[in-house]
C-alpha cells in the first residue's frame, strides 16, 4: 500500500499550482494594462522603471500617488469580498450567498456613510476608523438578517435567507439615501457613487487602514480550511466528525462579515464578487478549502481589478464605478446559478 | 394541498366594507391632494387651492403655481400610485404569488432601462413616444424574469421569481447607469433611480390618461376572472375560463400600467406589493372590489409619500422611492416569513 | 461487554416528547439494529446516541462518561456517524471526501500526515473504491456514493459506527453489498455497528442484536431469534407474519405477512 500521494494526486497538485500561477500572471498583466489606462499613459517599461525609482517626477507621482494605491485597493477588496463569499457559502451551505446580495455590504455602507457625513474632514483618524465602523454595521445587519430568516424547527432555508437579505439591503439603501440627504445635500453625489461601488479611497491611507484587517482575517480563514471542509458536509456529518458546529459557524461568520465590512468601507457597495469569485474558483480547483480559498481570493482580485480597469478605460476621461461593471458580469451569473438551484 | 384548503374556506367578499373603503379612501385622497397642493415653498391656503381649480385667475401668482407646478404633480402622484397598485393586484391574483410587485419582479427596472436608452439616443423624443419605450422595457424586464424563472429546475415558485427579479433589476440598473454615464445624461436620469414626481408636467398626464383609462377599464372587466384565477389555474379551467387569454390580457395591462408609471416617477417599488395586500385585508378576496379599492388606496399612498418626501427635509426633496421602501421592506419581510401561503 | 449505555433518556422537540425514559445497552463488537414502524423514534434514538440531539433527561454513557461531557472531537475519535441524508457539496473527489474523515485526528491547520494516508487508503481499499478515488463524487452511482460515505466514516478510525438507514434508495443488490461490507468490518475488524434498517429480513439476517421500538418506547431487545417472533411482530408492526429460517444466516426471516385484524 502506498502511503503518500499517488501520481494522480500529484497531478492535481500540479494543476492547482498552475491555476494559481496563471491567476497571478493574469493579475500582473491586468495590473500593467491598468497602469497604462488613464489620462497619462505609462508603458510597461516605464512602469517598471518608475517602480525602481528611475522614472520622471511626474511619472512617479502618477504611479505612486494615483494608480498604484487604487490598483492595490482593487486587489485587496476583491480578495476580501471573494473570501467572504466563499466562507458564507461554505458555512450556510448556500450556493448563492454573497455579502452584497445578503445586504451585509449595505449595512456596512450605512454606518460608513453616516460617519463620513458627520466627519467630512480630511484628518487622519477617521480613515482608520472606517473598517471598524464598517464591521459594526455589517455585523449588526448580519445579525438582523439571521434573526429575521430563522424559523424554529425549520432553521434557515437558503432561499429565505436570500430574500431577507435582499429586502434588508433595499431597506438599508433607502435609509442611507434619506439620512444622508438630510445631513447635507452635497453628499448625494457621493452617496450615489458609493452605492454604485466605486473604488473611491484611492490613497495609501486607505490601503493602510484596510491591510491589517485583511491580513489577519484572510490568514485566520485559511487556517480554518479544515473546519470549512467539514461544515460544508452538512450539520449531521460535521457533528459526527467532531466539529463544534455552532461555535465554529459563529466565528467563521464573524470573520466573513469582517472581511466584507472592511472591504466595503473603501470600495463602496460592490456586489456579486463574493458570488462569482468562489464559483469560478470551485470550477477551477474543486471544493477543498485549502486550495479553494487562495484561488477564490485571486479570482476575486482579478475580477475587481478588471472591472475597475474597464470602468476607467471605456469612458475616458470619465469613469464607470467598478461595482456597475461587476454587476453586469455577476447578475447574469447569479441568474444562471439560481436556475440550477434546487430547493 | 394549499388549493383544496383554500377552496374549503369560503372567500367572503364584503361589499359594504368595500364601499366604505372606497368612499372613505376617496375622501382621504381628496384631502391629501388638497394638503399636498397647499404645502410647499410658498404656503398656499386651502381656500386658494379651491379657487385656483374652480375659478382660475392667471394674474394671481398662487394660482399660477398651483396650475403649473403643484396640480400636475399631485395628480401625477395619484395616477402613478393607482397604476402600481392595480398592476400589483393583477399580478398577485393571476400568478397566486403574494410577493408579486412590478418593482420586485424586474418590470420597473426594465422600463427604466429602456427610458435610459431612449434619453441617450433620442434626447428630444416627445413624451408621446417615450411612453411606448417604457412599455417595451417593462415587457423586457418581465420577459427575462419569467424566462429565468421558468427555466429553473425548481419551477416558478414565488420566492424564486423574486430572487430572479432582484438579479434582473441589479443587472438592468447597472446597465442603465452605464448608459447614463456613457451618454452623460446622469443628471437627467438621476431622479429615475430614486423616484420622484417633481418633474410631472401636464403633457405627461395628457399622454398617460388614455392608456391608463383603457388599462383600468380592462382591469375592472377582467376582475371577475382574476378572482377565479386566484383560486388556482385548474379550478379556473374547470369553471370554463380561458385562462391563457386572461393571463395574456392581464399581463399586457400590467405592462401598460407599470410602464406608464415608471415613465413618470421612475422605478418605485413596493406600492404594488403593499396596497393589494392591505386592500385584500380590508375588503376580502373579490377582485371586483380589490381593483377599484386598490386604485384609490394606491393613489392615496403615493400622494402621501410625496407630501412626506417634501416635508422631511425642506427645501430638499427626499426620493419617494426610498420613503415607500421603508414601509414596503418590513411588510415584504413579514410576507416572506409567512412563507407566502396566503393570497 | 457493552459499547455504551443509554440511561433513561427522554428526547423531544420543544414541548412534545418523542422518547421517554428509555434505557438500553449496546453490546460491544456486535451489529445492533433498531427496528420499528415509521415515527416510532428509531432515528431520534440514533441521533441521541450520536449526540446530534441532546436528551432532556437521562444520559448516554460512553466509556463511563456522559457523551455531552466529553469534547466533541474526543467522541468523534470513538464513534463515526453516517446520517441518512448525507450529501456532498459539488466539486469534491472521492479521496478528498474520505480524507475529511481524518478531521477529528487533525490539529488546527495541518495537511495530511503519513498516518492519515494509511487510514484513508485502508478505508478506500476495504470499501473497494481505490479505482475511483480521483473521480468527482457527482460521477458515481448511488451505491458507490454510499460506499464513499462509509469510507469516510471508516477513515475516522472509530470503535463504533452509527448508520441511519444506510440502504435507503439503493436497489436490492447494492443493499446487500453495503450490508455485507458492514458485516465484514464487524467480523474482521471487530467494530461495533449500530444502525436503523427498514427491511426486517435484512435486520434479522445481519444483526447480532435487535432493538424493537414503538411509540418512543422499547418493546423488546435481544438476539434476532428472540425478537423476530410472531407475537413481537404483532405488537410492534401490527402484522401477522409467516416466519421461516433464513438459509444464509439461520436467523428468522419473514416470508410474507398481512395486517392484523
Amino acid at each position: 500500500m502506498k502511503l503518500s500521494m499517488t501520481q494522480a494526486q500529484r497531478k492535481v497538485r500540479t494543476k492547482n499550482l498552475w491555476v494559481l500561477t496563471s491567476l497571478v500572471i493574469l493579475i500582473v498583466i491586468v495590473f500593467m494594462i491598468s497602469m497604462n489606462t488613464g489620462y497619462i499613459k505609462l508603458s510597461p517599461l516605464e512602469v517598471v522603471r518608475t517602480l525602481f525609482g528611475l522614472g520622471t517626477a511626474q511619472q512617479a507621482l502618477v504611479l505612486f500617488d494615483f494608480r498604484l494605491p487604487r490598483i492595490v485597493l482593487s486587489i485587496l477588496v476583491g480578495m476580501g469580498l471573494a473570501v467572504s463569499g466563499c466562507v458564507l457559502q461554505g458555512v450556510t451551505r448556500n450556493a448563492l450567498a454573497d455579502p452584497g446580495i445578503l445586504g451585509i455590504n449595505a449595512g456596512a455602507g450605512l454606518v460608513v456613510m453616516l460617519f463620513i457625513s458627520f466627519f467630512p474632514s480630511t484628518t487622519d483618524t477617521p480613515v482608520f476608523m472606517l473598517p471598524i465602523l464598517a464591521f459594526t454595521g455589517a455585523g449588526a445587519t448580519a445579525a438582523i438578517i439571521y434573526v429575521l430568516s430563522y424559523k424554529r424547527h425549520e432553521g434557515i432555508s437558503p432561499i429565505r435567507l436570500l430574500l431577507t437579505g435582499i429586502a434588508v439591503a433595499a431597506g438599508i439603501s433607502s435609509a442611507t439615501i434619506i439620512l444622508t440627504l438630510r445631513l447635507s445635500p452635497e453628499n448625494y453625489q457621493f452617496v450615489a457613487t458609493w452605492l454604485a461601488g466605486s473604488i473611491w479611497g484611492s490613497n495609501w491611507k486607505f490601503v493602510l487602514s484596510l491591510l491589517p484587517w485583511l491580513i489577519v482575517l484572510l490568514l485566520f480563514v485559511y487556517l480554518k480550511a479544515n473546519v470549512l471542509n467539514v461544515l460544508n458536509l452538512g450539520d449531521l456529518t460535521a457533528i459526527g466528525l467532531g466539529a463544534s458546529i455552532e461555535k465554529e459557524r459563529r466565528i467563521l461568520l464573524a470573520a466573513a462579515v469582517g472581511l466584507a465590512g472592511a472591504s466595503v468601507s473603501v470600495s463602496g457597495g460592490i456586489g456579486f464578487v463574493g458570488l462569482v469569485g468562489p464559483h469560478l474558483a470551485r470550477q477551477l480547483v474543486g471544493a477543498r478549502h485549502q486550495v479553494l480559498i487562495p484561488t477564490a481570493a485571486l479570482t476575486g482580485a482579478l475580477l475587481v481589478l478588471v472591472a475597475d480597469t474597464i470602468g476607467r478605460w471605456i469612458l475616458q476621461p470619465s469613469e464607470i464605478p467598478a461595482g456597475i461593471v461587476v454587476a453586469i458580469i455577476g447578475a447574469p451569473y447569479f441568474l444562471y446559478l439560481l436556475s440550477r438551484l434546487q430547493d | 394541498m394549499v388549493a383544496s384548503s383554500e377552496l374549503s374556506a369560503p372567500k367572503r367578499s364584503r361589499p359594504i366594507r368595500a364601499i366604505i373603503v372606497l368612499f372613505g379612501g376617496m375622501l382621504a385622497l381628496l384631502l391629501a391632494i388638497g394638503l399636498s397642493i397647499s404645502f410647499g415653498a410658498a404656503d398656499i391656503q386651502l381656500a386658494t387651492v379651491w379657487t385656483a381649480v374652480f375659478s382660475f385667475n392667471p394674474d394671481v401668482t398662487a394660482h399660477q403655481i398651483i396650475r403649473e407646478i403643484r396640480l400636475p404633480r399631485v395628480l401625477g402622484a395619484a395616477m402613478v400610485g393607482a397604476c402600481f397598485a392595480v398592476a400589483g393586484a393583477l399580478m398577485q391574483g393571476m400568478t397566486r404569488n403574494p410577493l408579486a410587485d412590478s418593482g420586485l419582479l424586474g418590470i420597473n427596472a426594465g422600463a427604466a432601462f429602456m427610458l435610459a436608452i431612449c434619453f441617450a439616443l433620442w434626447p428630444s423624443l416627445p413624451y408621446l413616444y417615450v411612453i411606448l419605450f417604457s412599455f417595451l422595457g417593462a415587457g423586457l424586464g418581465a420577459g427575462i424574469v419569467y424566462g429565468v424563472g421558468s427555466m429553473s429546475r425548481g419551477g416558478l415558485t414565488p420566492m424564486r421569481l423574486v430572487l430572479a427579479g432582484a438579479a434582473v433589476s441589479a443587472l438592468l440598473g447597472a446597465l442603465s447607469e452605464g448608459v447614463a454615464l456613457y451618454f452623460r445624461i446622469g443628471q437627467d436620469l438621476a431622479f429615475w433611480y430614486a423616484g420622484g414626481v417633481s418633474g410631472t408636467k401636464w403633457i405627461h398626464l395628457q399622454v398617460m390618461s388614455p392608456w391608463l383609462l383603457a388599462a383600468m377599464i380592462g382591469a375592472v372587466i377582467l376582475s371577475r376572472s382574476i378572482t377565479l384565477l386566484s383560486l388556482g389555474e385548474e379550478v379556473s379551467i374547470g369553471l370554463g375560463q380561458r385562462t391563457k387569454t386572461i393571463k395574456v390580457v392581464g399581463m399586457v395591462i400590467v405592462l401598460i400600467l407599470a410602464g406608464a408609471a415608471v415613465s413618470v416617477v421612475g422605478a418605485v417599488g413596493f406600492v404594488g406589493l403593499v396596497v393589494p395586500h392591505l386592500t385584500r385585508f380590508l375588503v376580502g378576496h373579490d377582485y371586483r372590489w380589490i381593483i377599484p379599492c386598490s386604485i384609490v388606496l394606491g393613489s392615496l399612498l403615493v400622494v402621501l409619500a410625496d407630501l412626506g418626501a417634501r416635508m422631511i427635509n425642506p427645501p430638499y426633496e427626499t426620493p419617494i422611492g426610498a420613503l415607500i421602501a421603508l414601509i414596503g421592506v418590513p411588510f415584504f419581510l413579514y410576507l416572506a416569513r409567512k412563507g407566502g401561503k396566503e393570497i | 461487554m457493552t459499547a455504551f449505555n443509554v440511561d433513561r433518556v427522554a428526547v423531544g422537540y420543544s414541548n412534545s416528547l418523542i422518547i421517554d425514559e428509555l434505557s438500553v445497552s449496546i453490546p460491544k463488537g456486535e451489529i445492533t439494529t433498531i427496528i420499528g414502524p415509521n415515527g416510532c423514534g428509531k432515528s431520534t434514538l440514533l441521533k441521541t446516541i450520536s449526540r446530534i440531539l441532546r436528551a432532556k433527561n437521562g444520559s448516554v454513557i460512553l466509556d463511563g462518561h456522559d457523551i455531552h461531557r466529553l469534547g466533541t472531537k474526543e467522541v468523534a475519535k470513538k464513534m463515526a456517524i453516517l446520517p441518512q441524508t448525507a450529501e456532498a457539496p459539488g466539486g469534491l473527489t472521492v479521496f478528498e471526501l474520505v480524507s475529511y474523515g481524518r478531521f477529528p485526528h487533525q490539529k488546527g491547520f495541518v495537511s495530511l500526515k503519513k498516518e492519515d494516508y494509511t487510514y484513508i487508503h485502508w478505508a478506500l481499499d476495504v470499501t473497494g473504491l481505490m479505482a475511483f478515488k480521483d473521480r468527482p463524487i457527482e460521477a458515481l452511482s448511488g451505491g458507490q456514493r454510499q460506499r464513499v460515505w462509509i469510507a469516510m466514516a471508516l477513515a475516522q478510525d472509530t470503535e463504533i459506527l452509527i448508520l441511519d438507514e444506510p440502504t435507503t434508495y439503493l436497489d436490492m443488490a447494492h443493499q446487500l453489498d453495503i450490508l455485507l461490507l458492514l458485516q465484514k468490518l464487524n467480523r474482521e475488524e471487530g467494530r461495533t455497528i449500530v444502525m436503523v434498517l427498514h427491511d426486517l429480513n435484512h435486520a434479522s439476517r445481519f444483526s447480532d442484536y435487535l432493538i424493537a421500538m414503538k411509540e418512543g418506547a422499547l418493546i423488546t431487545e435481544g438476539k434476532p431469534e428472540k425478537v423476530m417472533t410472531c407475537s413481537n411482530l404483532q405488537r410492534v408492526f401490527q402484522i401477522d407474519a409467516n416466519l421461516m429460517t433464513c438459509p444464509f444466516s439461520a436467523n428468522p426471516i419473514c416470508l410474507s405477512y398481512q395486517l392484523c385484524q
